[in-house]
This record gives structure tokens, C-alpha cells and sequence, in this order.
């Protein structure tokens, strides 16, 4: 019997379609379906000019879009070949770790909601908006940001940031603590996640799966280290992973990197030096390609675009972890339960607005 | 080139090591160069770990079977469709996780005939990917295993990442 | 004076406004009429119709305690998760009294919505399962009593009614069955699922319920609540049978089916589960006999192992019940906000693996505290 999971469904976060073959209570087949929230923003792109398309790059993935209009950003600068001031990479390097922490806390949020334990979401909300509010002092809002121009960042930090992002990493720090102490101590969510939904090593890097999910099954890949960009270098930070692949170490992987995220915060906010945040990009881009790579809260965020001499880029394409890591769903779900589909499918932090673009 | 560790024990957490091979751009180029002499052409290292080769589309598969199997490129990252005003060019970023190198494969096809081989009998993760390519630029994918638009309704008519499609 | 005479005065004195006026009535309308109403005065008055008239009037007293008690603890469920989850319950309807009056407000909310009947439903099924839902949860309730002299007597002799332990068990059990035809008379995939689930998972966790409960008719001798209270006057029975204690909490918690033993219900999956194509007052009635069975499940543990109502009498009887029964309640509150939602086979594994032969134990254990002759 195919049952639908969706596309209206309280807690499926976003819009899509998760058919499942069930025989009793058990899965044998799945078949995610997407595409319900396609606004064709790769032809969007075509038609604007290149600092008209920051905003749109925003609405990728509003759950975490910083990262990805600094993709953009990263991908016309090597198009363009700009260098970028010191100080601007300093203050985009630290927006995107609290970006990339607002967004882990999210997902925990969802998961813990989704799981029945809504203490969880309660208090992953209220400590997302002490970021959220560091954020807003940097930008002026709180889930869009329209922050990163080609060249730099639109402003300069506000006067107290530092200080600020101390305190709020502190603070962090010790409620990452109370949360492992919440959720590793709790039976039942050691029931529910512990042996569900395993990936294994070989079948994570042949389905192309990136991100969290891949650290989590021990493959140590993290683009932060392995191929860094902007001035991850210079940073003191390591990249974790998790030999089992369930859901219990995709829950590990996204807590260790939020403690990693607040220690490289704290290096960019003090090393930051001062000077110049911004360059004036030429408007009008020159022929040729120019490739960016991110690494994604969610996974591997890459960018092509192709310039064709005017000032609208002529092909912009988009690849979007979440996009891949759901078409492995068929392997993680097989032989286990209905009510494992919730684990399993939140566990992979799904945003749909970057699946179908 | 393969650098990951033994299995450390359930419930540990690893950490990364920070070191690559020695010139691997130079070591790819070099084995790619050998296996396929006359249609690879246009090797160009563009920056530290990422390096761009052409090749042409009837050795495609060849070439991808050769880059998984012997190099160790574990994972396809993108496949690109970019529609010029004579050609139709697929761009594959094929990634090594061992040696951290960044491949960009570029195959071209004449604007008639958009056609190649699929790779998802080498990478599962290219079956999205190439439903993505066709469903939005029409490029069609021999052997694939389902190929169906993915991104806009069953029924839809028309490619709209194509030029002349005016939305 | 205590709180039955108290309401019992009020009761009566209720009566006797109710005569007085009907043979107004009698008296002032003329002829046929005045004579039809003065005859029915006198049927309803003769000796033998009165107990019709007494047992409505138990029947209202039970349902206003009842309601009340649920409203109160609707109100402190609210609350409580507010405070556990670092914010405010209900807090502007009823601003004085701490947002009491926001479930009154729920419910006249509820009242005013339309029901909809989905045109496959099977009418009969659809309209018996939430009246079989609730009728039996009543008939449960109506057989404990609140304390020595506040109660249902059968006879004039007897205290309380026979083997009402019995009883309410009874009546409690029925449940599953009214949840499975709500479930199944709904035409809908999802809800016949959690139908099905609800009806596996209470009927696995009635026998360790019930074998604790034998364990405790065991060492009390008698099935009625007013023996087995008034056996516990030394020793509350949770000290010996702790273990059987334990294993009543937790077969109530999955019998009541709050979290974390609420997969049947849960939103995420299967988006309100069986309950899903009721709307207006009849989901209400779901709701509010949630609440009704929670309080329910505190009256039982109260009166089978904590005492009932033993103790200092510088407290009315009642209230010492109603006491116990809310810290009954408020633990299982507790347990409810902080743990996530047990999935469906490992509950199923718990009702049958874990607790049955934990209750068995305490069952021994009973069984040789009695030929010890401690009790």
C-alpha cells in the first residue's frame, strides 16, 4: 500500500511528497517527489544584473541564507578575479558560523519537535535568537539577509559586535552542554535514534550525499579544511565525524560543529583587523566561468556561473546539498518503520527552497 | 591516495587530518593523459585543487568508469548544461575525497543532437542530477534509469533554461 | 459540618423549591391543567419514583465534580508545560485567577464550530464511539468515592457499592473498544492506523495494569474501595508494593495516552490520528475525556496505594483525596513535557517484556507479605 507523507503535512518542513510503500508497519519502498516549490531561479538569474541577483540567492535556502549569497559572492569574485579586503572576509566568515549555527539550531528545534519532546523546540528557538539578534545588529534583518555585496559586505560591523559575539558564544557554549545533557541523557531519544537509518561509508560517497550526513558515516571530508576558501586557513578549527552512520551521529556531528563554529567565531571577531570592508566590483563581468564551493550547513553548496561580457551573467547553476542527499532517502529508509521516516528524514535537514531552487 | 583511518570505536568522534598528497593535479593529469590520448585536450589547472580537462562525449563513460575505479574520484558533485549558440557543453565536477582535487570535466554536444551517455551506473548520485539537466535543458541521457522531469509538472512542454524560451 | 452534608443541604434545599413551586403551579393554572400538574407532583413524589429523582440528582453531582476537577486540570497541563518550557500558560482570560476561565473559553470556542460528517463515515459508528468514549470514562468515575460519607451508596446499609474496584476497572477497559470504532467508522486511511495502534498499545498495557491492581486485592481482602482504603489506614500500600506502584504509573501513562506514550495522537506523523475527522464539540468530547481518564487514572492510584483519603482530619476528607490525586497528576505532567514520544513497537515491547513480569514479581510479593500475616 504507497502511502503519502505530504505535500500537506504539519511537520514535514517544506513542501514536498515522501511516498512510502509500507507492508504492516514496515517500509519497502520509497519515492521522494519535489519540485512544489520551484520559482525557476536559475532563469531569474539570467535576466538580472549581477548585484541584483544577492537578494534572490538569499531565498535559496532561507533557513540558512547567508551562506549562500556568499557563495554567490565567492563565485563573481572568482569570475571577475577581485580581491577582497581582509576585513571584510573577517566579518563574513564570522556572520556565516553564527548563520551556520542558527541554522543547526533550527534543525534541532524541528527534530526535537518532530520526535515528541517539545522542550527541545522551545528552548533551540530562544537561544536561535540571540544570533538571530547579532545578525540583525550586522544587517538589518532577521532571515534574509542581503548582507554580502561582490567585493565585501554591504556595512560595516556595528560598534559593540565584538563584545557581543563573545558573550554569545559563551553562552552557547554552555547550553550546548545542557542539550547534550537533555538529549543523550533521555532513554527514549537514545531508543529512537540509536541503529535507525544507517548509512554506510561506500553508500554515502557513491549517492553523492555531503555534508553532516557524510561526516557522520566517517568519511572525514570537510570543505572548510580540505579545500578552504576565504580565510579558513588561518583559523584553528577541526572537522568532526562519526564512525556509525545512523541518526544518532548525525545528531553528534551537528552538536560537535556547533561548539567548533563557536570557537572560530571567537577567532574572527578578535583577529579582526581593520580597514576597508568593501570593493567596487566592475558592472560590467567578463567571459568566462567562474566556480564557487561552500561548505553548507547542509552539505556541499556549489556555484557555476558563466559571463558572457555584459552585465548579466548568462548561466548560473546552482547545486544544492539537499537536492542529492534526498535521493539517497530510498536507501536509508528501506526495512525500517513508519514512525522511523520522521528520524531519518529530519535528521537530513531538509530546506526545500534550495531543493527546488 | 586513500587517507582515511581505521574505524575508530562506536560512540568516538574523529577528527580531520589537514594534509593532501603532493601534486595531485599533476598525477591526474598525467594518468587521465595515458588512458585517453586522443580525446582528452585542454588541461588547465585553474587554482590550488581544481583543475578543468575537456573530453569528448563518445568517451565519456569510458573516462568516468577509469576516473572512479583507478584515480579514486569517489563523488560527482555537479552536472552542469550550459546551451551556447552552436553547442551544448556538460560540465561534470567530479571530487577525490583522498586527494581533495576538484575535477571539471567539460563534454560538448552539437545543438541538434543533445544526447550522452548517463553515469549513474558509476555514480548513484548523478541519477537527480541528470533528471535535473533534462528536465530543465532537455539533454537526454542514454541509459538512464528513470529519466523524468523531476522539478516541473509530469506534463510540462518545453525546456525553460533553453534560450528561446521567453518565460 | 463536612462537605457531603454541605451538598446534600444544598441539594435538598434545592428539592424542596423545585415542590413548592410545581404545586404553586398546581394550585394557581386552572382546571385540567392545575389537575394534570398537582397528579404529576404526586407520581413523582410517591415513595417509589423518588429514587428516580435521587439518582439524577448523584448523576449531576457526579458530572459537576467531574467537570470541574477536569477543567482544573486542563488548567494545570497548561501551566505546567508554560513554566517547563520557559514561558507563561494561559495568562489574559481569567487575568486575576491566573487564566482559569481560558478552557471556558476553549470549550464555548469549540461549541460554536460546525461538525462535519465525511458522507462515507458509517453514521452509527461515527456517532457511538465518542458516547462509548465518554459514557464509560462517567461509569468509572462514578464508582469512587471521595471519602467516607461522599459517595454512592447502593443500600442504606452498605457503604459504597459492591466490588466497585471491580468496576471501575471495568468500565476503564472499555475504552480501546469505542477508540477502534471512532478509528475505523471515520473512512480514513490514517485514522483507522491510529485506531489500530491505540486499541494494540492499551490493550497490552491493561494486564500489567490489572495484575497490579490483584496484587493489591490480594493484601486488602476486598474489592471495594471503601475496604481497601480503609485497610490502608496503617501503612499506605505503594511502601510494600513499591514496584507495583511504579508499574501503575507507567500503565497509566500509556493507558491515558499522553506523551511519552502517545504515538496513536502523535502530529507528526499521522497528523491527530483517530480522532482526526471529528471537528466542533465532538473532538472537544475527545479532549476533555483525555483529561477526564487522567484524572481517572489519579483517583485509582490515590485510592489503591495511596491512602485515599487517610489522614490528618484537620482537612476535610475529600480534599485529601483531591490532594493526592493532583500530585498523581502533576508527576505524570512532569514526565510528559520531557520525554520525546516512544515509537510504536518499542512500546508494545515495554507493555509486554518489561512490565509484565515486574508485575508478576509484585504480584509474589504480595502473595507472601499476605501468608506472612503482615496484613
Amino acid at each position: 500500500m504507497w502511502i503519502n507523507m505530504g505535500p500537506q503535512h504539519p511537520m514535514t518542513h517544506g513542501l514536498w511528497n515522501l511516498r512510502i510503500k509500507v507492508d504492516g508497519e514496515t517500509i519497502v519502498d520509497a519515492e521522494p517527489e519535489v519540485g512544489y516549490l520551484h520559482r525557476g531561479i536559475e532563469k531569474l538569474c539570467e535576466r538580472r544584473t549581477y548585484t541584483q541577483i544577492i537578494p534572490i540567492t538569499d531565498r535559496l535556502c532561507y533557513g540558512s541564507s547567508l551562506t549562500w549569497s556568499h557563495l554567490y559572492c565567492l563565485t563573481v569574485e572568482d569570475l571577475m578575479n577581485i580581491e577582497v579586503p581582509p576585513r571584510a572576509e573577517y566579518i563574513r566568515v564570522a556572520a556565516i558560523e553564527m548563520q551556520r549555527i542558527a541554522s543547526h539550531l533550527m534543525w534541532l528545534a524541528a527534530y526535537a519537535a518532530d520526535l515528541g519532546m517539545l522542550v527541545g523546540f522551545i528552548y533551540a528557538m530562544r537561544d536561535r535568537e540571540i544570533f538571530i539578534d547579532l545578525l540583525q545588529a550586522l544587517s538589518g534583518s532577521r532571515l534574509t539577509y542581503n548582507y554580502p555585496r561582490i567585493g565585501g559586505v554591504a556595512h560595516d560591523a556595528p560598534p559593540n559586535f565584538v563584545r557581543d559575539s563573545l558573550r554569545a558564544c559563551d553562552y552557547m557554549e554552555g547550553k550546548i552542554a545542557e542539550y547534550e545533557k537533555l538529549y543523550d541523557g533521555s532513554k527514549v531519544f537514545m531508543m529512537r535514534n540509536e541503529g535507525v537509518g544507517v548509512l554506510s561509508k561506500e553508500d554515502a560517497m557513491n549517492l553523492g550525499v555531503t555534508g553532516p550526513p557524510l561526516r557522520a558515516s566517517g568519511v572525514k571530508y570537510d570543505l572548510r579544511k580540505d579545500q578552504p576558501y576565504s580565510i579558513y586557513p588561518e583559523l584553528d578549527f577541526e572537522a568532526v565525524t562519526h564512525p556509525d552512520g545512523d541518526c544518532y551521529a548525525r545528531y553528534r556531528v551537528r552538536m560537535e560543529e556547533m561548539r567548533e563554529s563557536c570557537k572560530i567565531i571567537r577567532q574572527a571577531v578578535q583577529k579582526m583587523p581593520q580597514g576597508k570592508w568593501r570593493v567596487l566590483a566592475p558592472r560590467i563581468g567578463p567571459e568566462g566561468t567562474g566556480l564557487g564551493r561552500v561548505e553548507d550547513p547542509r552539505g556541499e553548496g556549489m556555484m557555476y556561473i558563466v559571463g558572457n561580457g555584459t552585465q548579466r551573467p548568462y548561466r548560473v547553476k546552482i547545486r544544492s546539498p539537499i537536492f542529492v542527499t534526498v535521493s539517497a532517502a530510498k536507501h536509508m529508509l528501506l526495512g525500517y518503520k513508519v514512525a522511523d521516516v520522521v528520524a531519518i528524514m529530519g535528521g537530513l535537514d531538509m530546506c526545500i527552497g534550495e531543493t527546488d531552487r | 591516495m586513500d587517507k582515511r583511518g581505521a574505524g575508530a570505536p562506536a560512540g568516538a568522534i574523529e577528527r580531520a587530518p589537514t594534509t593532501v598528497g603532493e601534486n595531485p593535479e599533476e598525477r591526474t593529469f598525467k594518468a587521465l593523459l595515458e588512458a585517453f590520448p586522443s580525446t582528452l585536450t585542454d588541461f588547465k589547472k585553474l587554482r590550488k585543487g581544481i583543475v578543468r580537462a575537456r573530453i569528448e562525449r563518445r568517451d565519456l563513460l569510458e573516462c568516468c568508469r577509469y576516473l572512479k575505479d583507478k584515480l579514486g574520484f569517489e563523488h560527482i558533485s555537479m552536472i552542469s548544461a550550459v546551451e551556447y549558440e552552436n553547442r551544448f557543453e556538460i560540465v561534470y565536477h567530479i571530487t577525490c575525497y583522498g586527494s581533495c582535487l576538484l575535477l571539471e570535466l567539460i563534454t560538448q554536444t552539437p545543438k541538434d543532437d543533445p544526447t550522452v551517455e548517463s553515469v549513474s551506473s558509476v555514480w548513484a548520485g548523478a541519477n537527480w542530477q541528470e533528471r535535473e539537466s533534462y528536465d530543465l535543458m532537455g539533454i537526454k541521457f542514454n541509459n538512464h534509469p528513470n529519466l523524468e522531469r523531476i522539478l516541473l509538472p509530469k506534463d510540462f512542454m518545453y525546456h525553460p533554461l533553453r534560450k528561446d524560451f521567453k518565460g | 459540618m463536612n462537605l457531603f452534608q454541605f451538598c446534600y443541604g444544598i441539594i435538598h434545599w434545592l428539592v424542596d423549591l423545585v415542590n413548592h413551586l410545581w404545586y404553586w403551579l398546581g394550585d394557581v393554572l386552572p382546571g385540567a391543567l392545575g389537575e394534570f400538574f398537582n397528579d404529576v407532583g404526586d407520581l413523582a413524589a410517591s415513595h417509589g419514583n423518588i429514587s428516580v429523582f435521587a439518582i439524577l440528582l448523584e448523576v449531576i453531582v457526579i458530572v459537576i465534580i467531574a467537570l470541574i476537577n477536569v477543567l482544573n486540570f486542563i488548567w494545570i497541563d497548561r501551566k505546567f508545560m508554560g513554566r517547563m518550557f520557559d514561558f507563561y500558560g494561559p495568562y489574559y482570560v481569567g487575568y486575576r485567577i491566573g487564566g482559569w476561565l481560558q478552557n471556558l473559553a476553549d470549550g464555548i470556542k469549540l461549541f460554536v464550530k460546525e461538525i462535519i460528517v465525511p458522507k462515507k463515515a458509517d453514521k452509527l459508528g461515527f456517532l457511538l464511539g465518542p458516547i462509548i468514549f465518554v459514557g464509560s470514562s462517567f461509569l468509572a468515575l462514578a464508582t469512587i468515592p471521595l471519602g467516607t460519607r461522599f459517595g454512592i451508596e447502593t443500600s442504606p446499609t452498605d457503604t459504597g457499592v459492591p466490588g466497585s474496584a471491580l468496576i471501575a476497572f471495568a468500565f476503564f477497559a472499555i475504552a480501546p473498544f469505542s477508540i477502534l470504532i471512532s478509528g475505523w467508522s471515520s473512512n480514513n486511511k490514517y485514522s483507522l492506523i491510529g485506531g489500530m495502534r491505540s486499541a494494540a498499545q492499551m490493550m497490552s498495557y491493561e494486564i500489567p495494569l490489572l495484575l497490579t491492581v490483584a496484587s493489591v486485592f490480594l493484601i486488602a481482602g476486598s474489592f471495594s474501595f471503601t475496604g481497601i482504603i480503609d485497610a490502608q489506614e496503617n501503612i499506605w500500600f505503594a511502601i510494600p508494593l513499591l514496584l507495583g506502584f511504579v508499574v501503575f504509573l507507567v500503565c497509566l501513562v500509556a493507558e491515558v495516552e499522553v506523551q511519552p506514550f502517545d504515538l496513536p495522537e502523535a502530529e507528526a506523523e499521522l497528523v491527530e490520528g483517530w480522532t482526526v475527522e471529528y471537528g466542533g464539540m465532538r473532538f472537544g468530547l475527545f479532549m476533555m475525556t483525555s483529561y477526564l481518564r487522567g484524572y481517572i487514572g489519579g483517583a485509582l492510584a490515590t485510592a489503591l496505594f495511596l491512602g485515599g483519603w487517610n489522614g490528618p482530619h484537620i482537612i476535610p476528607e475529600p480534599i485529601w483525596f483531591l490532594i493526592k490525586a493532583y500530585i498523581v497528576f502533576v508527576i505524570i505532567e512532569w514526565a510528559r513535557w520531557s520525554l520525546p514520544r516512544v515509537r510504536v513497537d518499542q512500546i508494545l515491547n515495554i507493555g509486554w517484556k518489561r512490565l509484565m513480569p515486574l508485575a508478576v514479581v509484585n504480584l509474589m510479593i504480595a502473595a507472601t507479605f499476605k501468608t506472612l500475616g503482615w496484613f
